[in-house]
């Protein structure tokens, strides 16, 4: 039977590779017997502890199996586990990640009190009311009528933007920056782009000019703005 | 070290939000620094009254819970050099977010950097009125000529008998229409005063510039010859403890003839 644990040398460093179709008290036992032999031979060439990646193939191991795995290492003064890694996920993991990555359509009024979260991006066709909040943890493109609060990037990614005019707001906030409109009494249109900008600030500026201000998400939709 | 007065009434709408912002705007004008308390959760309104509304990060509930410390939710309100400040409540809770003793914490920890805390209790007798009352050391009860008011008023002032606090409650008589009750339609100060068995701070005549103050974010007060406002400032005076005589319902003067004939011209 071949080992259910292969070490394997990668240009990162070390990974462990385990075996998906093995017995998981297989993997255990061939984890056991590859670290104390590793022990025996590193013993006295490597002062510093060595830290491995695991990789566990089609195999997702649950967080019970996954912390057993870094108990185990812990018996090992000399090694420890850098991260378990998989190919595989599970729906919920890849629900999330659809949602963080899909523009999501909201054509509501959010009415003073109410509080609307949404993950990803919103094209935002409603209303927000006095006193009521939009916080997204995307980009938000705002073609409805915002009275309230408008965050983009909640809770703290400054990497975030809202398009649009928003010039009735009480406030825009992206991260953790925010400013009053009151205050500033901004002119503001339909292509108007609120971003954070290097000096971790507020800043306005145009749709033309996304390629400057956000290289990054301009690459993301293909930079199609201006050829 | 200052004291808090808690603003009630019981009966909804007879301008215990109003009361609040123009009192704290008063004693703000006499260079006392206020603190205004919000405590009607989930219908908060005194921001609105005082314009400050946009300028909300945190609030009562966030200070209560530890979410954010009680500096940071204060909103100042710019037009008064650092003398008047407001805690708002929170929108998107109900009363029940909050109990007595953190409204009691929250008093106690302001009280030694303000002259006066006003909290602004919500309608009614449930939990967030007992909450308003938990850290109040005095009352002011507000009412309107309408016996509805007064009666709300007197149950009021017998849960106050329940529940004493340091000094009596004292009483404001809002939205006085002069006329009424001056051909004796509706009750007069004395007996409502008589009745309730409480001490007057002040009356407040009716005036539509206190809504139209109030849509603007203005406080009446802040209008010199406003009668409305001229209430407001003889209370604010009052509580500092000055005697200021109480103000003299006057008949309202009747336009002449020749005033409505240039009257009519204007409009045309």
């Amino acid at each position: 039977m071949p080992d259910a644990a292969v070490l394997k040398g990668t240009k990162d460093g070390y990974e462990i590779v385990v075996d998906e179709n093995a017995n998981v008290a297989d993997v255990f036992a061939s984890l056991r017997k590859l670290l104390n032999s590793l022990k025996t031979q590193t013993a006295s060439t490597h002062p510093q502890t060595i830290s491995f990646d695991v990789y566990t193939g089609m195999r997702l191991w649950s967080a019970n199996d996954r912390s057993k795995i870094e108990k185990l290492f812990a018996d090992y003064s000399d090694f420890s586990v850098h991260k378990i890694t998989s190919d595989v996920i599970t729906k919920e993991q890849s629900n999330q990640m659809l949602e963080q990555l899909s523009v999501h359509v909201v054509d509501k009024i959010i009415r003073n009190g109410q509080e609307e979260r949404i993950q990803g991006d919103v094209l935002f066709l409603g209303k927000v009311h006095e006193g009521g909040k939009l916080l997204v943890s995307g980009n938000i493109y705002v073609l409805g009528d915002v009275k309230g609060i408008i965050q983009a990037g909640t809770p703290d990614f400054e990497d975030k933007m809202i398009i649009g005019d928003v010039h009735n707001a009480q406030q825009v906030r992206i991260g953790e920056q925010f400013e009053i409109l009151d205050d500033t009494k901004r002119e503001m249109n339909s292509g108007t782009v609120i971003y954070v900008n290097d000096l971790h600030v507020l800043d306005y500026g145009n749709v033309e000019d996304l390629k400057q201000i956000n290289p990054k998400f301009f690459n993301q939709i293909g930079g199609v703005i201006n050829g | 070290m200052g004291k808090a007065y808690v603003i009630t009434s019981g009966k909804g709408g007879v301008g215990k939000t109003t009361s609040s912002a123009n009192i704290g705007t008063a004693l703000a004008m006499l260079g006392k620094k206020v603190c205004l308390l919000d405590l009607d959760i989930g219908l908060r309104n005194l921001d609105v009254v005082l314009g400050l509304d946009n300028r909300i990060m945190y609030d009562i509930v966030d200070v209560a819970t530890g979410r954010a410390k009680l500096a940071q939710a204060l909103v100042k309100d710019k037009r008064f050099d650092d003398l008047l400040y407001l805690l708002p409540a929170a929108q998107n809770t109900d009363k029940s977010a909050l109990n007595q003793e953190q409204v009691k914490e929250i008093v106690d920890e302001l009280k030694p950097d303000f002259d006066y805390i006003l909290i602004d209790c919500p309608a009614g007798i449930e939990q967030g009125f007992m909450n308003a009352i938990a850290g109040a050391d005095s009352a002011i009860i507000v009412t309107t000529p309408e016996i509805s008011a007064v009666r709300d008023a007197d149950r009021v002032v017998g849960l106050l008998e329940q529940h004493p606090l340091q000094e009596q409650p004292r009483l404001i008589i809002n939205r006085i229409r002069q006329h009424m009750m001056k051909d004796g339609s509706v009750m007069d100060v004395d007996e409502i005063t008589h009745h309730l068995g409480v001490e007057l701070l002040g009356i407040v005549l009716d005036d539509d510039a206190v809504i139209t103050t109030s849509n603007q974010g203005e406080p009446v007060v802040l209008q010199p010859e406003n009668p409305a406002g001229q209430g407001y400032r003889d209370i604010a005076r009052r509580l500092e403890g000055e005697s200021v005589p109480l103000m003299e319902l006057k008949d309202e003067v009747k336009p002449t003839f020749w005033q409505k004939v240039t009257h009519w011209f204007k409009k045309s």
